[in-house]
Parts: C-alpha cells; sequence; structure tokens
C-alpha cells in the first residue's frame, strides 16, 4: 500500500493530539514519581479502586474505537448511512464509558472523598476526570461528524473531517490504555 | 475600509496612544523611585506612580481592542455598525472616567477619594489593578455592556465568521470576569482567591482569544492565505488556551491558603501555558510563509510576526520560569514577576494593539493599503526600538530578580529586602536607561503618524 | 473481500480482538491484586504494546512515513520509560 506523509484527518488535530499527549504525559510521570515517595499510601488506596469498572471502561473504549475505524472505512466505500451508524454505536460506547465513570465518581463522593482526602485521590480524581472531560470532548466532535455524515456532508473522495475526528477519538482510547493499568493495577 | 462606521475605531486608537504614553512617562517615573526613594515626593509617592502605571496600561488596551473590534467586526461581517453613535458616545463616558479617576488619584488622597465617592456604600477599593473608585467600576461595567451590546449586534446582523465568533466571547469573557472585582469576600483567602479572576483570567484565559482573533484578522487581511486554513489554527490555539489557561491560573494559588492541590493543578496545567502561544508562533511564520501576495504595509506584517515572538518569549518562557511550584516558593513576587509581567504584557497585548493599529490607521486616515514608504520605515525603527529596550528591561529585572532570591530568600544568610534592593540598585539604573530608550522608540512611533504623510503609498514587487 | 482489505477492516477487527484480550489479561492481575516490580513493568508492557496497535492500526499511522509514523510510539517510549523508571526507583528503596 502506498504510503503518505502525513496522517489520517487534518493535520491541525494532530498538532493538537500531540499537545493534549504531552499533557497527559506530564500528569503520569507526575503520578508515578509522586507515587515513588508515597508507596504504602498509593498502594492502600489503589486497593480501594473498581477494577471491574475499570475494565468495563476500557472494553467499552477500544469496541467504540474499532466502531469508528469501521466508519471511516465505511466512508470511503461511499456509504454515508453505514457511516453515520457505525458512529451511532460509537458513541453509545461513549456513553456507556461516561455511566459506568459516573457510577464510580457517586460511589468515591459518597464516602466523602475529595482533591484533598490524599495524594493519591488527588491524582486519581484529576487524571481520571481530565480524561472524563476528554471523552466529552471527543463525543462532541464524534456527534458533530455523525451529523454531518448523515446529511451526506462526507463522500469517498472528500471525507478529511470524519477521518479528524476518528483519530481524537482514538487518541482518548490511547491515553485510557496507559491510565488504566497506571491508575488501578500497577503496585 | 469598506464600511464607513469602522472610523470609530480612530478616536479609540488616539486615546491608546496618548495613554500608552501616560504609562510609560509613569513607568520611568516609578523606575527612577526605584533608586532615587524621594524623587518626586511627596507630589507623586511610589504607590501613586505603580497604580497610575498599571492602571494606564489596563485601560488603554481596553481602548486598543474596543477600537480594533469596532474596525475588524463590521469588515468581517460585512456591514456596518450597529450603532456608531453609542460607540462614539462611549467613548467620550470612557476617557472622562478614565482622565478623571486618574486625575484623582493624583489630586486626592487615597483614603480621602474613596471617602468622596462613598466607598463604604459598596466596598470595592484598595485592590491592586481595581484600584478604582467603586463608580468608576460601575462606569466601565456600562461602558463595556454598551460595546458588547453594539458589536454583538453587529456580528448578529451580518456575516458570523471564526474571527468575529472568538473575538465575541474573548470580550465577553473579559466583560463576566470584571464582575468579580465588585466581589468582596470578608474572608482573606476568598477575598484573593477570585481577585485573580479579574485581571490574570484576563490575561491567560479570554484575553488571548482576543490577541488569537485580531492577529488572524491581520494575517487574513496581509497574506491572502485561505480563511479556513486560519480559522482551523485559531480552533486548536483557543482550545488549547482554554484547556491550559483557566486551571494554570491556579499557579496563583500556591500560597495563599487554597486546597494543596492547586500546586499540582496550578504548577502542570500552567506549565504547558506556552503552548498556545508557541502554536501561535508557528502559525504566524507558517501563513507568512505561504502568502499569496506582497502586501505593501510592512510595518503592519512586522508587528503580527513581532507579537507572535514576544508573547512566546514574554508568556510563555518567562512565565514558565517561576510558574512551578517549588520555583515559585522562592520566586514569589520578586522582581522575576514584573520581568515577567512586563515583557509579556508588552508581547502579547501591546503590540498586538500596535500592529491593529498600524494595519488600520492609514486606511482610516484614506490611504488605499498603507502608509508611505518613509512613514513605514519610522514605524518599523520604533518596533525595533521598543521591543529590544522591552528585551533589556526584561533581562536585567531578571538579573536583578535572580539575585533578590538568592540574597534575601536562598543563601545562608538572608538580607533584609531593603538592603538586598540596594545591592541590585545598578540593575535598576540600567533599566531606567533602557527605559528611556523605549521612551525614545515611542516617541519615534507616534512621529511615524505624522512624517511623510503627503508621500506616495509604499509599493511592493507582487509574489512571483 | 479484496475492497475490505483494502480499508484494512480484517486486520483491525484482528486487533480489535487482540486489545480485548490484552485488556482482560491487566484486569486478572488487577483483580488479583498481583504485585511486584516484575508484574507492575509486565502490565505497562502490555499498555505500551496497546497503545502501539491503536497508533498503528487504528489511527493508520502504519501507512505513514517520516515523523508523523513515529508520533505515537515515541510517546508511548517516552512516558513508559518515565514510568518504569519511577516504579523500579520506588523497588529498589
Amino acid at each position: 500500500m502506498e504510503k503518505s506523509k502525513w496522517p489520517p484527518g487534518d493535520l491541525v488535530i494532530w498538532i493538537f493530539i500531540m499537545a493534549e499527549l504531552l499533557v497527559f504525559g506530564i500528569f503520569f510521570a507526575a503520578y508515578a514519581f509522586t507515587r515513588a515517595n508515597h508507596v504504602e499510601l498509593f498502594n492502600t488506596y489503589q486497593a480501594t479502586l473498581d477494577r471491574n469498572a475499570a475494565l468495563i471502561n476500557t472494553l467499552a473504549l477500544i469496541t467504540s474505537s474499532y466502531f469508528v475505524v469501521r466508519a471511516v472505512a465505511a466512508i470511503k466505500m461511499d456509504d454515508s448511512r453505514k457511516c453515520f451508524q457505525w458512529l451511532l454505536a460509537a458513541l453509545f460506547m461513549g456513553l456507556v464509558f461516561l455511566l459506568v465513570k459516573g457510577i464510580e465518581y457517586q460511589h468515591h463522593f459518597s464516602q466523602g472523598i475529595s482533591l484533598s482526602t490524599n495524594t493519591f485521590y488527588m491524582f486519581y480524581l484529576s487524571m481520571t476526570f481530565f480524561h472524563f472531560l476528554h471523552v466529552i470532548l471527543g463525543m462532541v466532535i464524534l456527534i458533530a461528524v455523525a451529523l454531518k455524515a448523515r446529511a451526506g456532508g462526507y463522500s469517498a473522495r472528500q471525507h478529511d473531517g470524519v477521518e479528524t475526528g476518528a483519530s481524537y477519538w482514538h487518541m482518548v482510547d490511547l491515553v485510557w490504555m496507559v491510565l488504566f493499568p497506571l491508575v488501578y493495577v500497577m503496585n | 475600509m469598506k464600511y464607513q462606521s469602522q472610523k470609530v475605531a480612530k478616536l479609540y486608537f488616539i486615546a491608546a496612544i496618548g495613554l500608552f504614553v501616560g504609562q510609560i512617562l509613569f513607568g520611568l517615573i516609578m523606575g527612577m523611585q526605584y533608586v532615587v526613594g524621594d524623587f518626586l515626593f511627596p507630589e507623586i509617592p511610589f504607590n501613586v506612580a505603580r497604580m497610575v502605571h498599571t492602571n494606564l496600561l489596563i485601560v488603554w488596551l481596553l481602548f486598543g481592542f474596543m477600537g480594533a473590534s469596532y474596525y475588524l467586526v463590521p469588515e468581517e461581517a460585512e456591514t456596518e455598525l450597529f450603532a456608531p453613535w453609542l460607540a462614539h458616545l462611549m467613548f467620550w463616558v470612557f476617557l472622562a472616567a478614565g482622565a478623571a479617576t486618574i486625575l484623582a488619584y493624583l489630586l486626592v488622597p487615597y483614603a480621602a477619594l474613596a471617602e468622596l465617592t462613598m466607598n463604604d456604600l459598596l466596598p470595592t477599593m484598595g485592590r491592586e489593578f481595581l484600584e478604582q473608585p467603586t463608580i468608576t467600576k460601575i462606569g466601565i461595567v456600562i461602558v463595556v455592556l454598551a460595546f458588547l451590546f453594539n458589536i454583538g449586534m453587529t456580528i448578529l446582523k451580518g456575516r458570523k465568521t471564526v474571527v468575529n465568533l472568538v473575538l465575541l466571547m474573548g470580550l465577553t469573557g473579559l466583560a463576566v470576569f470584571f464582575l468579580f472585582a465588585f466581589y468582596n469576600p470578608t474572608n482573606l483567602v476568598m477575598d484573593k482567591y477570585y481577585w485573580w479572576w479579574v485581571v490574570h483570567l484576563w490575561v491567560e484565559g479570554v484575553w488571548e482569544l482576543i490577541l488569537g482573533s485580531i492577529l488572524a484578522f491581520i494575517l487574513i487581511k496581509t497574506t491572502g492565505v485561505d480563511r479556513e486554513v486560519i480559522e482551523k489554527w485559531l480552533y486548536i490555539i483557543i482550545a488549547m488556551t482554554l484547556i491550559t489557561g483557566i486551571v494554570g491560573m491556579g499557579h496563583h494559588y500556591y500560597w495563599i491558603g487554597a486546597p494543596e492541590f492547586w500546586q499540582w493543578w496550578g504548577s502542570i496545567f500552567s506549565a504547558l501555558e506556552p503552548i498556545p502561544f508557541f502554536m501561535m508562533t508557528v502559525y504566524a511564520f507558517n501563513m507568512v510563509n505561504k502568502r499569496r501576495r506582497n502586501h505593501p504595509n510592512k510595518a503592519a506584517v512586522l508587528w503580527a510576526l513581532g507579537t507572535a515572538v514576544m508573547a512566546f518569549l514574554g508568556a510563555g518562557v518567562w512565565g514558565f520560569l517561576h510558574t512551578l511550584a517549588p520555583v515559585n516558593y522562592y520566586t514569589h513576587g520578586t522582581q522575576i514577576t514584573a520581568a515577567h509581567g512586563h515583557m509579556a504584557f508588552y508581547g502579547a497585548y501591546v503590540m498586538i494593539v500596535l500592529g491593529m493599529i498600524s494595519y488600520s490607521m492609514p486606511l482610516m486616515r484614506g490611504r488605499e493599503l498603507c502608509n508611505s514608504a518613509r512613514s513605514q520605515s519610522l514605524e518599523m525603527w520604533s518596533f525595533w526600538l521598543m521591543t529590544i529596550s522591552m528585551v533589556f528591561i526584561t533581562l536585567f529585572l531578571t538579573a536583578a530578580g535572580i539575585l533578590q532570591v538568592y540574597l534575601q530568600r536562598f543563601s545562608d544568610n538572608p538580607m533584609d529586602f531593603m538592603v538586598v534592593q540596594d545591592k541590585i540598585a545598578l540593575f535598576y539604573w540600567l533599566r531606567e536607561i533602557t527605559g528611556v530608550i523605549f521612551l525614545i522608540g515611542l516617541i519615534v512611533y507616534i512621529a511615524s503618524f505624522f512624517i511623510g504623510q503627503d508621500e506616495p503609498e509604499a509599493t511592493v514587487e507582487p509574489l512571483k | 473481500m479484496a475492497i475490505k482489505d483494502k480499508y484494512l477492516i480484517r486486520p483491525c477487527t484482528w486487533i480489535f480482538l487482540l486489545l480485548m484480550g490484552l485488556t482482560v489479561v491487566t484486569w486478572f492481575i488487577g483483580v488479583n491484586q498481583f504485585s511486584g516490580l516484575q508484574i507492575s513493568l509486565m502490565a505497562l508492557g502490555i499498555a505500551l504494546l496497546k497503545g502501539q496497535l491503536i497508533g498503528d492500526y487504528f489511527m493508520g499511522l502504519r501507512q505513514v512515513s517520516g515523523f508523523w509514523r513515529w508520533a505515537v510510539a515515541i510517546w508511548l517510549l517516552l512516558i513508559g520509560s518515565l514510568i518504569g523508571y519511577a516504579f523500579y526507583m520506588s523497588a529498589q528503596s
């Protein structure tokens, strides 16, 4: 297959993706190095997290990403309707993520846990909530793309917008792949 | 200039430049007081000079933003201004209120001014940058609301471009955050907490949207690059600005008694605040390189590129220097802050206003595209004089700051504040001399509006 | 079939299933409270592999040449070494 010099979608979104990855990267490193000074504390409170919820959420994001891949393939075959449907399915999985994460937060807050409880929760809440906001932003982008796809705004020849939204959504997925083991599993 | 009503911007720009001169004069007075403590005492005490210096800066930048908006919005919306008479009226209200307030600072003791303006009815005075009497603050709210209404209605009835919408977003944020000037909780932590929302959420948040949209307008006009390309950049720049700027503002919360997590949030997010500024630099140079035409107004292009670079250096790099909590623990409130403040305000906001003036003023004064080659060359001289002296002011203040941090807070035998001030006096002298060069640059700038006006417009070779 | 291959649906489906499987492995480590440096580094390694697969297949960077081909890989390598080093360091003390 012919190799392209540029990644799929608008180059500007890729610059944005790199900036976002930098933000998350700094958060991850800060978490890891702070943990090194408070190993006991981090291990203790990490044990209170709900790993089953995290599993569901990880699977939801991967599935969602896969659906977006199918949506891009559909529009490349000039099938706007299929593209729209795959995007809808992806959005549904995004909703599942928000719901499960929301229940987790609900549980923490009902126990009176906040950013000031301890350093572990400060990181856990900050990082996951920052990611949570990215899921919302990604969904807003996907909704915009889906609506345009339904209106027939994309075609096999012109579908930059779909690829742009898809790239951003994969980034949200990518970040969670590291966030999940780092915060929920590694100790 | 396509619409008659754009011309109202001229008034605003003239006032802005006038107040700019005042700001620099008081800066020089204050700079002198750093080294000759009783200079002009008791007529102009240091605290009054400082108040006038900072207040004039903010007020003239507001005049500049308003002028820029009145020029830019009708052209983008492709319609006349909604109510030109309102823009005229508000200009005189704002100017009169501003002048009266500055005169009152100079003529009446501050406490007497508070009493005179019945501050105790709704106490808002006495906080840094927000020293204005309550009645002036109410006046500012009225002027800004009338301005927003005028601009908003113009956008509503005309073409809705990304540039206009981003600008409107920035201006609305400006108005909303100013309202916190009226909120004075008695709890000192809360009081400080919301104080940062006024000027600092401006400069680290919504003003960057204003900067971005004005810069986009100048680039669209002078480079002929497709609007779509420039708009895309504008989108990610404002997204990055809002993500990093609003939370990054937490770097002011380290030591005021706010919860500890702000040390993390503030450090991480504010460390990334240079990113949108860096993107702006890359994009400005990219657009100029990809230009479809050579615009004869070289001075305006120079200001546009200059603001992109200097904003990144002043706001981005110099901000980063002391933004991490462990560093800020030592540098908080030293001359490092002053160094950053000077270059950031000049690079991001002074230069963009001057750039907009540079682009639009010749057109409002009846030129087709630009000033004569002679005026432009003078203007470019003033660009370099002011910009280079600002770089040196920043470097001298940074050197003073590093020494101050070391002698006063870091060394094994820390010294008193005033003893340290004496020891770093050399840098204050150097700063004052550079300040005089800045003033000369400003005089050259003003001269460029008069010299070479009777000569024909500059021309350029068309792009091959 | 030929058309499907052109848009890489088949390989992406396999990658999707692989990602799901790897996620279950990580979850299994977590839910059983397995701990220690080796286990942590393994979970980290799985995460980096998953990230690389997402970059290569879902984001389509395998079809790109030059800087962008490696953009995600470089990021993963960077954070991977930082996180790995921090965990290694804390296990030593």
